[in-house]
């Protein structure tokens, strides 16, 4: 492992539209840490994560992420390289769905299967070996001939969890991995991310404050596309993370402020 | 007075709502009635003389199709002059079984037409689809000349497509494949650029996020999204040409239709019968198989 840190900002200002998204002085993060970003909608998380993905564009500033520098549009070549080495768990369960769950984890390999294999989808059989071991590993390899739009939420989650042990990134970007899924599948969802990523660095967005020690060591809290605090796990308390919720009182934004008496109000 | 009339709707909304709704079944309503009242008037609404005699004439003759002469048929009949001298003896079985080979190899010749005519219709439409598919942005000449040879085939009859290309190619299963090709081109084209808009971009992203190139980003994710539906587009398609081919032997391009055409101009209902009741088990065999198939890629 290298000693440069993994992910690196220098005041980094992300504008789209005149408005400021994200705008962060200085952030580092080790090979092998854990990181949570929390925060309410629209605080910068999920551009935090685009920004280091290389999907989006910064206004200024200086992004470091495993050694390359994201400063202006990467070329294609070099875009698709550092993707190779960056596993992604997005929002929106994103597999093909008329694949079976097993060609699903081998899309994976795609990064070292190249030319007429990755076109016929013809894998070699040690690839397809350690995608039956993936699947082993997130308790889905009896499922592995069915078809991904035939498994539910949290069986394509683990998919795509396979999908990363197949693909063996150095650094992981989850955006709400557990979205949309029950408590239970959530916390398993979680267990089986934090083993995929024994070996590489872990970035999740995350809204559950109860997911939080399954997932992290360290919580950045983003309020309003900046820093708000940057804590170990142990020092983030249920008040810290109350106060980043709350609703803005100040001259930025108006939000309606509902009491519970309201609710059963409009209810009844 | 009347009260003023409520402001007019906007162009958009002027059909909707249960007004409107109302309003378009009463001008349907006047429409049937125009057609109806019109037809009515210039007395052409009669069944004929005695339509039931007529009727029941017919249906017996079907009810008999002649495919059975070929074995219940008359080995020995005579056909006599009206002095009673016999002026030759037929084998009813003989002839009908000569008529049941030539059955077979217009049908044959009929799946021929269809099965190629539908292949050149579904490689002509490809690229066009390809080029009217709306999220793909191709550039937009291109986009409306696609859409405008698309339009003109579909709405051009197979049988007026027949008909110039008898005269261009001459008669034959020729015409009627290029015929069928053409025709379907603009049904195909449809069908395939709709294939396309409904890609799922969610398996796109899936595949690009690991890094792969976009060779096997079309592969692994394009391909197996839209293949099923030009599968099931394509026998969808193939099947209504199965149909439509039984009718091109009436322009001469051989096949089932040309058998259709020799028994309506003989009036021989009972050979009418057994080529309809090919024609009806070749589409319900073909239905029952590619539905089977279709399900199977959903």
């Amino acid at each position: 492992m290298s000693i440069a840190p993994c992910i690196s900002l220098q005041s980094v200002l992300c504008a789209a539209d005149g408005r400021a998204l994200l705008e962060v002085g200085q952030l580092t993060v080790r090979h092998g840490e854990r990181i949570a970003v929390v925060g309410h909608n629209g605080a910068g998380k999920s551009t935090l994560l685009r920004l280091l993905s290389g999907f989006m564009p910064m206004t200024h500033g200086q992004v470091e992420v495993l050694g390359r520098q994201l400063g202006q549009p990467l070329p294609a070549a070099q875009l698709r390289a550092l993707r190779r080495e960056l596993g992604q768990v997005l929002q929106g369960l994103h597999l093909v769905a008329r694949l079976s769950a097993l060609d699903n984890v081998l899309i994976g390999s795609l990064g070292r299967v190249t030319g007429w294999r990755s076109w016929t989808r013809c894998f070699p059989a040690p690839e397809i070996a350690r995608a039956e071991q993936a699947l082993h590993a997130v308790g889905l390899l009896p499922r592995a001939g069915m078809r991904a739009d035939r498994l539910s939420g949290g069986e394509r989650q683990k998919v795509a969890i396979a999908r990363l042990l197949m693909q063996g990134p150095r650094l992981i970007l989850a955006d709400e991995p557990t979205a949309a899924l029950d408590p239970a599948a959530a916390a398993e969802v979680c267990l089986l991310l934090r083993k995929a990523a024994a070996t590489a660095t872990l970035i999740t967005v995350v809204h559950n404050p109860s997911l939080l020690p399954l997932l992290a060591d360290r919580v950045i809290g983003l309020r309003q596309g900046r820093i708000a605090f940057d804590l170990p796990i142990a020092a983030v308390d249920d008040e810290k993370l109350v106060n980043l919720y709350r609703p803005d009182t100040g001259e930025e934004s108006q939000h309606w402020q509902i009491a519970p008496g309201d609710i059963s109000e409009t209810l009844s | 007075m009347l009260a003023s009339a409520p402001g007019r709707p906007a162009p958009s909304r002027r059909f909707s709502g249960r007004l409107g709704f109302l309003g378009l079944t009463l001008i349907y309503l006047l429409l049937i009635a125009a057609c109806l009242g019109s037809l009515a008037r210039e007395d052409e609404l009669s069944l004929g003389r005695n339509p039931i005699a007529n009727l029941m004439k017919t249906a017996g003759e079907f009810a008999r199709p002649s495919f059975l002469d070929a074995w219940f048929g008359n080995p020995h009949l005579e056909y006599r002059s009206d002095d009673g001298t016999v002026l030759r003896t037929e084998n009813r079985q003989m002839v009908e079984r000569d008529y049941l080979a030539g059955l077979g190899r217009a049908t044959w010749t009929t799946i021929r037409i269809a099965t190629l005519g539908s292949l050149l219709g579904a490689l002509l439409a490809l690229p066009l689809a390809v080029l009217t598919a709306r999220n793909l942005n191709a550039p937009r000449a291109m986009a409306w000349l696609a859409k405008g040879i698309l339009d003109v085939a579909r709405s051009i009859h197979t049988l007026v497509f027949g008909l110039v290309l008898v005269g261009i190619v001459g008669l034959g299963p020729t015409a009627g494949i290029l015929a069928i090709g053409l025709h379907s081109m603009g049904t195909y084209g449809k069908l395939f650029a709709e294939a396309i808009e409904s890609l799922d971009m969610a398996a796109i992203d899936a595949v690009r996020s690991v890094g792969a190139g976009p060779g096997p980003v079309f592969f692994n994710a394009v391909w197996p999204s839209v293949l099923p539906q030009f599968v099931s587009s394509h026998l969808y398609v193939w099947e209504f040409n199965i149909r439509d081919s039984t009718v091109l032997g009436l322009i001469g391009a051989g096949g089932l239709g040309l058998l259709i055409t020799e028994a309506t101009a003989l009036f021989q209902w009972g050979r009418l019968a057994t080529v309809l009741i090919v024609v009806i088990a070749l589409v319900v065999s073909f239905d029952a198989l590619s539905r089977r198939i279709r399900t199977a890629l959903a």
